[in-house]
């Protein structure tokens, strides 16, 4: 193995992975500036929980947002389908107690929104924007209706075995990162090695190829949707057991987070092309500048400017980095 | 017409296929056949019907009536999954490519290699990829190298090494050596002649009638949608074959000074 990594087949893997070195790259980069601007607050284990307590919010729909984006369709709902998964949860464990029931029940929901939105776009042939603007709505306001805008106190659960074992704490990393570290090893997976994660690939890049060679698009569309919904509600029921409360606007600040978490992440929005390791890469580092903006001690206003340009700067760095594999 | 008899001497046919496209007939009525071990020569005009025909023979268009017979089944419609099965391969006119993917994966795309749980046998798919492109003389390009950075006759080695990486009783080509060199058209020339050696079937589409005259037995000539004219190779010279072509262009009727070769009575 060791003999077979010659400089040649070193240098081709470099190129190969050159966009998911790229995103490391920033990531240290700004860990680095954030570390010297407040080195006392990165020197705290602190630091590091509450920020791994809160990026996987935005990471996990951000892994399945990447598939959405490799069939080079969008997804608005998604919001609406994790504050649909806290919902579902927060209502079954009213009736049934903290039991395991409740966060099954809500991805099963998920799954079948997400469907819902495949079906809208390969049945009745709507653009997956238009379709999930629909959605969007429609998801939300049934949660609005059904709780009439109150939110839903959990903290009573917050000992039981289920909760600790979805977001409690194992030597200070809390659960929540493990279990989204283990969705992007399955996603990554799943795109990289399977039939069905190949027919993605070929969806996004070729559609009319992938279906005069026998593949079943619509399917293939269906279901990545279905599987976005069901990771994007158990991004909600990790959420509302963090916070141990279930709000009915979960989700919502989400949104362009998660979008943007691809987008840093290298995964384009033509279609074809995608990577898992670059949309948790971009995630982390959301995260990151919002916990190294508040640990600098300077107005929070700063996030979204530095977020403007690390988005900016990541892009313009892809172009460059695209070019030049050609 | 086909009887029962003369029907099991065919691999693939069709029997008064018809498809229409909204108000657009492409095709009316159309009794297509190719034999055991035998390679048709699809000529026709632009828009004659020949793509249309291939495609509902492997099941990308459903018929809008008749049938398809394969291997003496019978059926009224198609899927190109199917048709894999039944050891069909269609290698496409257009770039039924994924451009921004290796050439292994492209090689194998729809019909993939797979292990246990649909996970795919990527080393076998690289090594039947690299084998496949080795038979077309193309073992210059190495299998993980994206599509994208190839030239269109390299492209057009990789759509029709699919059909070689698995034994398929018909390959169908619709326009292959378009855009091809001289050199690389030769190279898919042998491939079709292999394939007969070997005891395969094949329909070869093509405009240029000196592409198709050297491998075929037969030529079927489309024309709006209809099939016009049917001989055998023995019985005409390429010339010939140019001068049918070339009256039925301009009149849309089988030269009568050739009725005697022609299989259709018209």
């Amino acid at each position: 193995m060791l003999k077979k990594l010659n400089t040649r087949e070193f240098k081709k893997t470099l190129s190969e992975y050159k966009l998911q070195l790229a995103v490391t790259a920033i990531f240290f980069v700004m860990w680095v500036i954030f570390f010297s601007i407040n080195p006392k607050g990165f020197s705290n284990p602190f630091t590091y929980t509450s920020w791994l307590s809160v990026a996987p919010f935005t990471i996990l729909p951000a892994l399945s947002l990447t598939f959405i984006f490799i069939l080079r369709e969008f997804d608005l709902s998604f919001p609406s389908i994790m504050g649909l998964g806290g919902w579902v949860l927060a209502l079954t464990w009213i009736y049934t107690g903290p039991t395991i029931l409740g966060p099954l029940l809500a991805v099963f929901v998920g799954f079948l929104a997400g469907l819902f939105d495949g079906i809208l776009i390969t049945k009745f042939k709507i653009a997956s924007l238009i379709a999930t603007l629909g959605t969007m709505f429609l998801y939300r306001g049934i949660i609005l209706l059904g709780t009439q805008g109150f939110s839903t106190p959990l903290g009573a659960y917050r000992e039981s075995a289920t909760t600790q074992a979805l977001v409690g704490r194992a030597f200070g990393m809390p659960l929540q990162m493990a279990w989204t570290i283990a969705v992007a090893a399955l996603l990554w997976l799943f795109l990289n090695l399977h039939k069905y994660g190949a027919y993605i690939y070929y969806t996004g890049d070729n559609r009319l190829a992938a279906k005069m060679l026998g593949i079943n698009i619509n399917k293939v569309i269906n279901y990545t949707f279905a599987i976005h919904g069901a990771i994007s509600a158990l991004a909600g029921v990790l959420a509302t057991l963090e916070m141990a409360t279930f709000w009915p606007d979960l989700g919502e600040i989400y949104l362009l987070k998660s979008v943007a978490a691809v987008v840093v992440g290298g995964t384009p929005l033509t279609g074809g092309i995608g990577s898992i390791f670059g949309s948790f890469m971009g995630g982390l580092i959301l995260g990151l500048i919002e916990i190294g903006i508040l640990a600098a001690g300077v107005t929070g206003f700063w996030i979204q400017v530095v977020f403007g340009l690390v988005i900016i700067f990541a892009l313009i760095g892809q172009v460059y980095l695209r070019k030049s594999r050609k | 017409m086909l009887s029962s008899e003369s029907r099991s001497n065919y691999i693939i046919g069709t029997v008064n296929l018809v498809k229409k496209f909204g108000k657009v007939i492409a095709l009316r009525g159309v009794n297509f056949r190719v034999g055991y071990n035998e390679v048709v020569g699809l000529v026709g005009d632009n828009g004659a019907g020949k793509s249309t025909l291939v495609k509902t023979l492997f099941g990308v268009y459903p018929p809008t009536s008749g049938y398809i017979i394969i291997k003496g089944r019978k059926f009224r419609r198609l899927t190109p999954e199917l048709a894999y099965k039944l050891g069909i391969v269609l290698v496409h006119q257009e770039r039924t490519l994924a451009f921004s993917h290796s050439i292994w994966r492209n090689v194998y795309m729809g019909r993939e290699l797979t292990g246990r749980f649909g996970f795919l046998r990527i080393k076998e798919m690289k090594e039947g990829a690299a084998k496949a492109l080795n038979g077309l003389g193309l073992k210059e390009l190495p299998p993980d190298m994206p599509v994208m950075n190839l030239s269109g006759g390299y492209r057009q080695g990789v759509q029709i090494s699919r059909a070689l990486t698995f034994e398929a009783d018909v390959v169908i080509l619709d326009e292959p050596t378009i855009q091809l060199s001289l050199s690389e058209v030769q190279k898919v020339l042998e491939y079709v002649r292999s394939l007969r050696r070997r005891g395969k079937s094949a329909v070869f589409i093509s405009h240029n009638i000196y592409h198709v005259y050297p491998v075929a037995d037969r030529f079927v000539i489309l024309e709006r949608g209809q099939i016009i004219g049917e001989f055998y190779k023995k019985d005409v010279t390429p010339e010939e074959v140019s001068e049918i072509m070339i009256y039925i262009a301009s009149s849309g009727k089988f030269p009568p000074k050739y009725k005697d070769i022609n299989l259709i009575s018209s």
